[in-house]
């Protein structure tokens, strides 16, 4: 037993660094590209919505890098997720495998491409004038609770996208409309006050709170967001695992 | 029931059934009605179609099987049976050992990657550790004749050689019971030959072989026993020799037209 846990750790790891390592196979650029990426993005919104649009928030630049890295995160992980099963018919009908262990191997390798996003992009947020504090030390721990999310919602969705290929349209949409629902390129504080609770329920939204939070101590996240958040995360946790399990052992025969 | 406890695999009236969803939609209002529903179940109408039907044998240990008959007579449905990737609808399957599943050389290959990065993901899932194969890779490019091309990206290879890289990594695997699906018949006649001498090796270490093939003298060559499937059903369990001339027998009556 102990034998087969260490083996689909294994698997784990090696299917992870298989991902990683296609991702950026056989362009020049390779990695760089997932550094030029959110800059370009972050060019563009800022372009779009503090010199079209006239937004003003103070500090923009850092503000919004941290939340751009957040949904980049959120939206290329589940985005892959969703498509992990699908597309390796492979290992999902000729090997006796936990499945979960595709979809968590390709989280992982989206989770190792953010956290170099952040070691690299980090330091420009210095330079951009934001002062380093201790409490930085807990961006981790915000991003070990989207990984989580993600994982969760990858684990739902792939299973689903297995079944009825509709969901991975449909998540394409969600992203888009999700992108705007989520104080990425503008404040939260535009909501207006009686869709403040709804708007609030969104993950997303706590998560970039929270990550602006810890880095750019504005403002500190309290307890009960933290609170609220990981119950979110539970609930969908709890919601993706079984659904996964229940579809598994006709994973075979859907695909 | 000789010796129950030597088996190493047991088939107990296995079946399996898979529904095969009629597509076509005669009316307008069908579509309609199929666009409106998302259960598919509601609108389509599925056939359903045993794959296996009141499958039982039993492989004692150190016994080889084959399993033999035409196209789409459940000889894949089983072996992925008897590896646990699908469940049987009814029936039980016991299989005594660690169990190999050769279904499709070169399992999540990535043509991108290199030939040892290919080894690695490929013997992992295989069941071999990482430092197994680190460990073991000079040997796995040698007995490919690949030692040349350790670095070179998958696509360079021609697919000849990729297959061979991937039986390589498949027979450094440590199992008990090994299933093949047609997986022999791959290469050139050499590497075939190497192959064949590698899993006769196998066996003679007790590993007990299952394959599935339409190469009746490999296969009266290689198991004690065969398996002889037709419609799903077994036509024949016996001796490898009874069950070929059987399987021949059947093909030249009902493919001869009568004079």
């Amino acid at each position: 037993m102990n034998k087969d846990l260490r083996q689909q750790f294994q698997i784990l790891i090696t299917l992870a660094e298989k991902d990683f390592k296609v991702r950026y196979r056989n362009s020049v650029l390779g990695f760089l590209w997932s550094l030029l990426n959110p800059l370009a993005y972050m060019l563009i919104i800022a372009l779009v919505f503090s010199l079209m649009l006239r937004l003003t928030v103070p500090n923009y630049a850092p503000w919004l890098l941290m939340g751009i890295l957040i949904w980049r995160f959120f939206q290329v992980g589940t985005s892959q997720g969703i498509l992990s099963l699908v597309t390796q018919p492979s290992l999902v009908t000729k090997i006796n495998l936990p499945r979960m262990l595709i979809v968590i191997s390709n989280n992982l390798a989206n989770l190792m491409g953010t956290a170099l996003e952040f070691v690299v992009l980090l330091p420009l947020l210095l330079f951009f004038g934001v002062p380093l504090t201790p409490y930085a030390i807990l961006l981790p721990l915000v991003l070990i609770c989207e990984f989580v999310l993600v994982l969760a919602l990858s684990l739902l969705l792939s299973a689903l996208n297995l079944r009825y290929r509709d969901f991975d349209q449909l998540w394409d949409i969600a992203l888009q409309l999700g992108f705007f629902l989520s104080p990425i390129a503008y404040d939260s504080s535009l909501i207006p006050v009686r869709f403040q609770f709804v708007y609030s329920l969104n993950p997303v939204t706590r998560m970039i709170g929270l990550a602006r939070g810890v880095f750019l101590l504005q403002p500190l996240p309290k307890l009960s967001d933290l609170i609220i958040l990981l119950s979110v995360i539970g609930v969908f946790l709890v919601l993706g695992v079984t659904v996964f399990l229940r579809l598994e052992k006709r994973f075979p025969e859907m695909i | 029931m000789s010796h129950p406890l030597k088996s190493t695999i047991v088939v107990e009236s296995v079946w399996k059934g898979f529904k095969i969803p009629h597509r076509k939609r005669a009316t307008i209002l069908d579509n309609l009605a199929a666009m409106l529903s998302i259960f598919e179940e509601m609108t389509f109408k599925y056939e359903e179609f045993w794959a296996t039907k009141e499958v039982s044998f039993r492989v004692e240990h150190g016994e080889s099987l084959g399993i033999i008959g035409p196209n789409g007579s459940g000889k894949s449905t089983l072996l992925k049976l008897i590896a646990g990737i699908m469940l049987p609808d009814r029936g039980s399957i016991k299989t005594d050992g660690s169990v190999a599943p050769i279904l499709e050389l070169g399992l999540g290959f990535h043509s991108e990657l290199t030939v040892r990065e290919n080894a690695l993901v490929y013997g992992v899932l295989l069941g071999l550790s990482r430092k197994e194969i680190n460990a073991r890779s000079d040997s796995i490019l040698e007995f490919a004749g690949l030692t040349r091309f350790r670095d070179a990206q998958l696509k360079n290879l021609s697919s000849g050689m990729q297959v061979r890289l991937a039986f390589a990594i498949a027979v450094q695997t440590d199992a008990d019971i090994f299933l093949l699906d047609e997986a022999l018949s791959v290469g050139d006649l050499e590497f075939q030959e190497k192959c064949i001498a590698r899993f006769r090796e196998l066996k003679k270490e007790g590993k007990t072989i299952v394959l599935v093939s339409h190469n009746t003298s490999l296969v009266r060559s290689f198991c004690e026993k065969t398996l002889y499937l037709r419609n799903g059903e077994v036509r024949m369990f016996g001796t490898s020799e009874e069950a070929t001339n059987l399987y021949v027998r059947d093909m030249r009556t009902s493919f001869i037209p009568a004079r």
